[in-house]
């Protein structure tokens, strides 16, 4: 052979051709999935702030494997709005989205009892002039307006700022269960749950599940990203929760280099107290306020399975955990573990899920009774210890010819999640388009949850919230 | 001490190797899972793409169980599939799963046995027999009626276990392995030699020891959830028995005296 002149190859594979925002003026970017050295990528060009590349997926191959655990979406009842400007400009939820809400989120507000050093809300104590705390009135409507997009709504989570010290929070989750929302969260740091006895016997009256904000326990953790040491509220907050009978999540925002090293004992702790029956874990999202960065060495969801399976080697291992159908498969993974108080087997080493969950292969289903509780399993809707949960994992155990004893172990089926949130680094619409967790605004849009976030949506809500509260109070 | 019924008990393994019945018991089903065999579905995909199965293909499917790789080669392939099984309850429970489908117009389950098919001379393009020819007793004649009722130039697709049956330790020869498709297994030359004196020209056979293991795994998993689920203990001593054989199924797979093996063979003229 002789040595001819070749054209210089690429360095990677391009995977899939998309739409971004620029992370500094938020326009809208034509943006590129590559594939680079085991890696995935997402890749765009601003005319104005230049080139952009953040970490997409820690681990390509099981980004292209997993694809075909995208469940088809299922319509909302009612749209909110149309398509005029175009992905992600239009939301929500417009007729462009592929998938109903499975989870919403009320955020009652912007004020908080902590003032972190991460926030994709940008809470804080203190008067804020650009703050809002909404009312009962407000928060009901929001309450119908996702009840008439969704009939039977799945799961709603009340977020905030720190809900728990809005004034009428309790009569806000009574007003939740009333319509019939099956899965009723507040989303807290347990600070008022630490030191206030009578609240969390008032959530267990009111069928409130928590999910409680935990990050790890190093005092390293802790001040990186709350901002001060909380490890004896939180402890407190969870001894009170199982005194009361409250279901517990614990969540855990991580950061690579902070806490990423924490994944393992954070399971321990939950998988032994009796109030907790999940973590969810949530790569920080580098959106509001956030610790400096780099997008591409960011942690992915494989990354934080990668580390679980690392730190509890005789617990779980990578396959798992099953991705989620009903988002964007690269979105959301997740794993039940039967726990007895002594050994562990995590589901999937006893149900072959992946026969039931692959929706791109024309492939025979084993059983669609079975195929229907595991998608009820493994949802954005779905906590660990709750009834519903409970009877899912019966139904599949009795399916695939497991005694229906097993639903005594299931009870206390222990759920292990892995969402990557996107922000305006990350943002793909592909994955956007099939979000089906969405910020409830007043106005009764439902607004998928990283738009929200990402392309401006949060800004001009709060600014309108806020322009409105400041004239009412003037 | 525990005073619970014995592994052979609960497995309903005293009733006899020919028996199919111990496939009917909640204790087999709730430790082989609901595939019965090694690698599942994918493997029975594989099975069918060695054996070249095509669409509108009359296939006989010899000891079909629970109607799983009947249904699957008819809903993915589009094959017509008759299954003989002999146990009245798998019977019924894969004609109820297949009408369940939308399949029954091209799924049919009949009774019948190995040794004496209840179908026509020449009437299929090919014969699947998953994880079960290792449990005939009189594998010549399960042979010789699968030659019968093919067409000339149909292939037959097995897929089973392989055992070089002296190499096993004792516990891999008792009662329970004979559930565990293991005590009647035959090392792989042998299958090659039953098939080619049958008349059957070996066209593939393929070795997926891996699936063996994964099962034997599966199956351990599924042990460690019934301890927990017996809290009593009752069921203690089976457990830990069952425990035992498949660990001792995974060594023997390690060592290569175990094994699993698909076989794809065409009738001659």
């Amino acid at each position: 052979m002789e040595a001819g002149i070749r054209p210089p190859s690429h360095d990677s594979v391009f995977l899939e051709l998309t739409r971004s925002i620029c992370p500094d003026c938020r326009r809208l970017l034509e943006a590129e999935v590559h594939a680079r050295g085991g890696k995935v990528y997402l890749r765009k060009h601003c005319p104005d702030h230049g080139e952009f590349e953040a970490l997409a997926y820690g681990d390509a191959e099981r980004y292209v494997e997993i694809q075909r655990y995208n469940k088809p979406g299922d319509r909302p009842l009612q749209l909110q709005t149309e398509v005029a400007e175009g992905c992600p400009r239009d939301c929500g939820i417009c007729p462009e989205h592929k998938q109903h809400t499975c989870l919403g989120i009320i955020e009652v507000n912007t004020g908080c009892n902590l003032d972190c050093p991460i926030c994709f809300a940008e809470s804080g104590t203190g008067h804020q002039p650009d703050g809002y705390s909404l009312t009962l009135a407000q928060v009901e409507e929001m309450l119908d307006a996702f009840v008439a997009a969704e009939g039977e709504p799945e799961a709603i989570q009340l977020s905030g700022g720190e809900p728990s010290i809005h004034p009428q929070i309790l009569d806000m989750l009574v007003a939740a269960k009333r319509r019939g929302i099956k899965l009723v969260m507040l989303n807290t740091n347990g600070i008022r749950l630490a030191r206030d006895p009578r609240f969390a016997p008032a959530l267990a009256e009111i069928g409130v599940h928590v999910y409680l904000q935990f990050d790890g326990f190093k005092d390293s953790t802790q001040l990186a990203i709350r901002g001060r040491r909380l490890q004896e509220e939180k402890q407190r907050a969870l001894d009170r929760c199982a005194a009361a009978g409250v279901g517990v999540s614990l969540a855990a925002a991580v950061e690579r280099g902070i806490n990423d090293d924490e994944v393992g004992a954070i399971v321990r702790l939950g998988v032994g107290h009796p109030a907790v029956s999940g973590v969810f874990f949530q790569p920080v999202t580098h959106s509001g306020r956030f610790l400096e960065f780099d997008p591409r060495e960011r942690l992915t969801n494989s990354d934080v399975i990668d580390a679980i399976a690392r730190q509890l080697p005789g617990w779980f291992r990578h396959d798992d955990f099953v991705p989620v159908p009903c988002c964007s498969p690269t979105c959301r993974s997740a794993t039940y573990a039967l726990y007895d108080g002594d050994d562990l087997v995590p589901l999937p080493r006893v149900v072959d899920v992946d026969d039931y969950l692959d929706y791109v292969t024309n492939r025979a289903v084993p059983d669609f009774e079975v195929r229907t509780a595991l998608e009820g399993l493994f949802s954005a809707a779905a906590a660990g210890g709750t009834e519903r949960t409970g009877e899912r994992l019966e139904c599949v155990a009795c399916g695939v010819g497991l005694p229906t004893e097993l639903r005594q172990v299931a009870a206390k089926g222990f759920m292990v999640v892995i969402q990557d949130f996107q922000d305006p680094y990350t943002l793909d619409v592909r994955k956007l388009r099939k979000c089906c967790v969405a910020e409830i605004v007043p106005d009764g849009r439902l607004i998928p949850f990283c738009a929200y976030n990402s392309v401006g949506y949060r800004e001009q809500v709060r600014a309108e919230l806020s322009a409105a509260q400041n004239n009412g109070a003037g | 001490m525990s005073t619970g019924p014995s592994l052979d008990v609960l497995l309903g393994a005293n009733l006899g190797a020919c028996c199919a019945s111990p496939y009917d018991s909640a204790a087999v089903r709730w430790l082989l899972g609901d595939e019965l065999h090694p690698g599942g579905a994918a493997l029975t995909r594989r099975l069918a793409r060695l054996a070249g199965l095509e669409a509108r293909a009359s296939v006989l499917d010899v000891a079909s169980g629970w109607g799983r790789t009947a249904r699957l080669l008819a809903f993915e392939l589009g094959a017509e599939v008759t299954g003989v099984e002999r146990s009245a309850q798998s019977l019924a429970a894969a004609r109820a799963d297949a009408d369940a489908a939308g399949l029954g117009r091209r799924v049919r389950f009949v009774p019948g046995d190995a040794a004496a098919l209840p179908v026509p001379s020449r009437a299929f393009d090919a014969v699947v027999c998953e994880c079960a020819l290792c449990l005939f007793p009189a594998k010549p004649a399960a042979l010789a009626e699968m030659r019968r009722v093919l067409r000339p130039g149909g292939v037959v697709a097995i897929a089973d276990v392989t055992a070089e049956v002296a190499a096993l330790p004792a516990a891999l020869r008792g009662a329970a392995a004979r559930v565990a498709c293991i005590a009647e297994a035959l090392p792989a030359d042998r299958y090659e030699a039953l098939l080619d004196d049958a008349g059957f020209a070996l066209r593939v056979a393929e070795s997926h020891d891996g699936a063996l293991a994964a099962l034997a795994e599966r199956v351990e998993y599924r042990l460690r959830v019934a301890r927990m689920l017996d809290a009593t203990g009752d069921f203690a001593d089976a457990i830990a028995e069952a425990t035992e054989l498949t660990r001792e199924a995974r060594r023997a797979t390690a060592a290569g005296s175990l094994g699993y093996r698909l076989f794809v063979a065409a009738r001659g003229p």
